[in-house]
């Protein structure tokens, strides 16, 4: 809103005017440095991998010890492979599972927030919300481990497999408590914070007049619910899930802590362990340092590239629909 | 048999009856699910919050706080330390960032060049905490020759709490009403001045909340920190060339460790921390009310 022209403005102010833009650059220049240093660094697994990368599930580093081969221009360990395939299907399961938990409680939390909760206790009650946002993923990984696994290996999981073996998946060996059941419903207690901040937040910014309408012809409080609150929503509800779905989606710590951390395995069932493209990045990175010829350490920065572009994807669709108001802090994993 | 009006009155109430009973239910139901999803989370919310006290109370010891440790033995002395360094090396980073950068946004920015700066933001903040520590090592660690280090943590943490504080101050700026801006001009105010004596001063509780926001959640990062910061058994003195430690480190590292004291030693670390975020975030609440 400051609209002098360059020249009639004091050069101190122009000096001034060019250090704002330089600030303002700076995120532009850190996402150009990072894409390009990850495309680069992904270029030689890329080579070396070519399609199979997407359609094989064995993570192999090779053999280390061995002296390096030259395949398609590039040297990598002898006998390594690289397949993201167990790790896709990890992410995308255990994110799907945590948002069949997140979006019913995210929604109900939204009504009873915006229409039963009274106006004194919303404040107390959002601040409540905004704690659970601020837990870190590495406590919750805690709390996976030492308090939902026993459960879910002695009691849940025991029950869910004599009682609903008659459902797709639910069969097969159940392994110490982590896997694809732990992971997506600790995701899914991650990201109900985020999804019921965006959708209660477009809830209370429902007009006053729409909602007294409906009162006055008589309706119950579930009705203006109805045909207030969730049909003049439905973009914000969208939004707020895939807004949802991109943290998931990039969740590393906790989920790297309670999915059991497996590699070559391709998941069997609801109670297999598993593993995500974020997870195994942190849990393979320090491994891959030894390999001299670098292939480990890019074909995890490939792995990274197609886990960016998956969750941009989830994160600038979920912004779109949004829009940039709604969102005050809780978009960050 | 025809009915006669009377037959016909009672028979239509009764079916409005039934039909306000079956609303009035079905608001009930709404209802209890409702109030039961918010039990249930609350509930959530103090098992989780009440296991890291419990026994992260069970386990600490004053000699914790005073002492260095290693993960398995020792105290987090150097973990407290390592994570509030880390913290204020990217707040020293990403604070000029965001609040002159915001400056530039809300200021002096057209439509089009506004939008695609923002877009940006939008895109740092969904770069995934991981691939971020990826970024950081290849180029701050590896490209630049930091090595693990405070720095290299640092501006690593830096770059996730940019668009937290842009944003907010970003929106705090716009709240500055039009008739200060102009009375500024009318007093011969020239931008500078306009920037500094009314922007910053009136935009400063929100640009607080914003850090105190970024801070509580960078203090609890730890994917970002593995392969920039690693860790280290001693305190850290020098930016470069010297890995640091942090809590969110002990609390990953030390559960994997067969002692009991080791167990200690990762809950006292997450009850730190998790005090110290509520803390901050709580505290932000409280300044965002001031305004």
């Amino acid at each position: 809103m400051i609209d002098l022209a360059w020249n009639e403005r004091k050069p101190l102010e122009n000096l001034f005017f060019l250090f704002t833009l330089a600030m303002a650059l700076v995120p532009f220049a850190i996402m150009v440095i990072l894409f390009s240093f990850l495309i680069y660094n992904a270029i030689p697994s890329m080579r070396y991998s070519g399609f199979g990368f997407f359609t094989s599930y064995i993570w192999n580093p090779g053999m280390l010890y061995e002296n390096p081969v030259l395949v398609h221009g590039v040297l990598a360990p002898y006998r390594s492979s690289f397949g993201m395939l167990g790790f896709f299907l990890g992410t995308m399961i255990t994110t799907a599972l945590a948002l069949v938990i997140a979006f019913p409680v995210s929604i109900f939390l939204s009504l009873s927030l915006n229409l039963y909760t009274p106006q004194k206790l919303r404040k107390p009650f959002s601040v409540l919300v905004e704690l659970f946002a601020g837990i870190p993923s590495v406590v919750y990984g805690l709390w996976g481990i030492i308090v939902l696994e026993p459960v879910l290996l002695h009691s849940i999981e025991p029950w869910m497999k004599a009682n609903l073996s008659f459902l797709p998946g639910f069969s097969g060996e159940i392994f110490s408590g982590a896997g694809i059941i732990a992971a997506g419903l600790i995701l899914g207690i991650m990201i109900i914070p985020i999804v019921t901040a965006v959708i209660s937040e477009s809830m209370a910014s429902q007009p006053r007049e729409l909602k007294e309408g409906v009162y006055a012809l008589g309706g119950t409080r579930w009705e203006v619910g109805k045909s207030v609150l969730l049909r003049n929503t439905k973009r914000q509800i969208v939004g707020g899930t895939l807004l949802g779905t991109g943290r998931a989606l990039g969740e590393t710590m906790a989920v790297l802590m309670v999915s059991g951390a497996v590699v070559n395995v391709l998941p069997s069932g609801i109670f297999s362990l598993t593993n995500t493209m974020s997870a195994q990045i942190a849990a393979a990175l320090d491994s891959a340092f030894i390999d001299a010829t670098g292939m480990n350490i890019s074909a995890l920065v490939e792995l990274g590239v197609i886990l960016v572009i998956i969750s941009l994807i989830a994160n600038l669709a979920g912004r779109a629909i949004v829009g940039r108001a709604a969102l005050r802090g809780y978009e960050h994993d | 048999m025809t009915e006669t009006a009377a037959a016909a009155f009672v028979r239509s109430r009764g079916k409005m009856e039934s039909r306000y009973r079956r609303r009035v239910f079905s608001d009930l139901v709404v209802r209890v699910i409702g109030y039961a999803v918010f039990a249930f989370m609350i509930g959530l919310l103090l098992l989780i919050v009440g296991d890291v006290a419990l026994r992260g109370l069970a386990g600490i010891s004053f000699g914790m706080f005073v002492t260095v440790g290693n993960t398995s033995s020792g105290g987090l002395a150097n973990a407290i330390a390592g994570t509030w360094e880390l913290v204020g090396t990217g707040l020293v980073f990403a604070l000029p960032v965001g609040v002159f950068g915001a400056l530039y946004l809300s200021e002096y920015s057209t439509r089009n060049t506004g939008g695609v700066l923002r877009l940006f933001v939008d895109i740092l903040t969904s770069i995934p905490s991981i691939v971020l520590g990826l970024f950081g090592y290849l180029v701050l660690v590896i490209e630049l020759n930091m090595g693990y280090s405070l720095l290299a943590g640092g501006l690593t943490l830096g770059v996730m709490m940019i668009p937290y504080i842009m944003r907010i101050s970003e929106i705090s700026y716009s709240n500055v009403p039009r008739e200060m801006r102009e009375a500024a001009f009318a007093l011969g105010a020239n931008s500078m001045q306009l920037s500094f004596s009314l922007l910053l001063r009136q935009a400063r509780t929100g640009i607080m909340t914003a850090v105190l926001l970024a801070v509580s959640i960078a203090a609890g990062e730890t994917a970002q920190l593995m392969y920039t910061a690693l860790f280290n058994n001693d305190y850290t003195s020098s930016l470069t060339h010297q890995p640091v430690a942090y809590l969110t480190y002990v609390i990953w590292y030390s559960l994997n460790q067969p002692t009991q004291y080791a167990h200690a030693l990762a809950y006292s670390a997450a009850l730190i921390l998790v005090a110290s975020i509520f803390f901050l975030l709580l505290l932000s609440k409280y300044v965002e009310r001031g305004r």
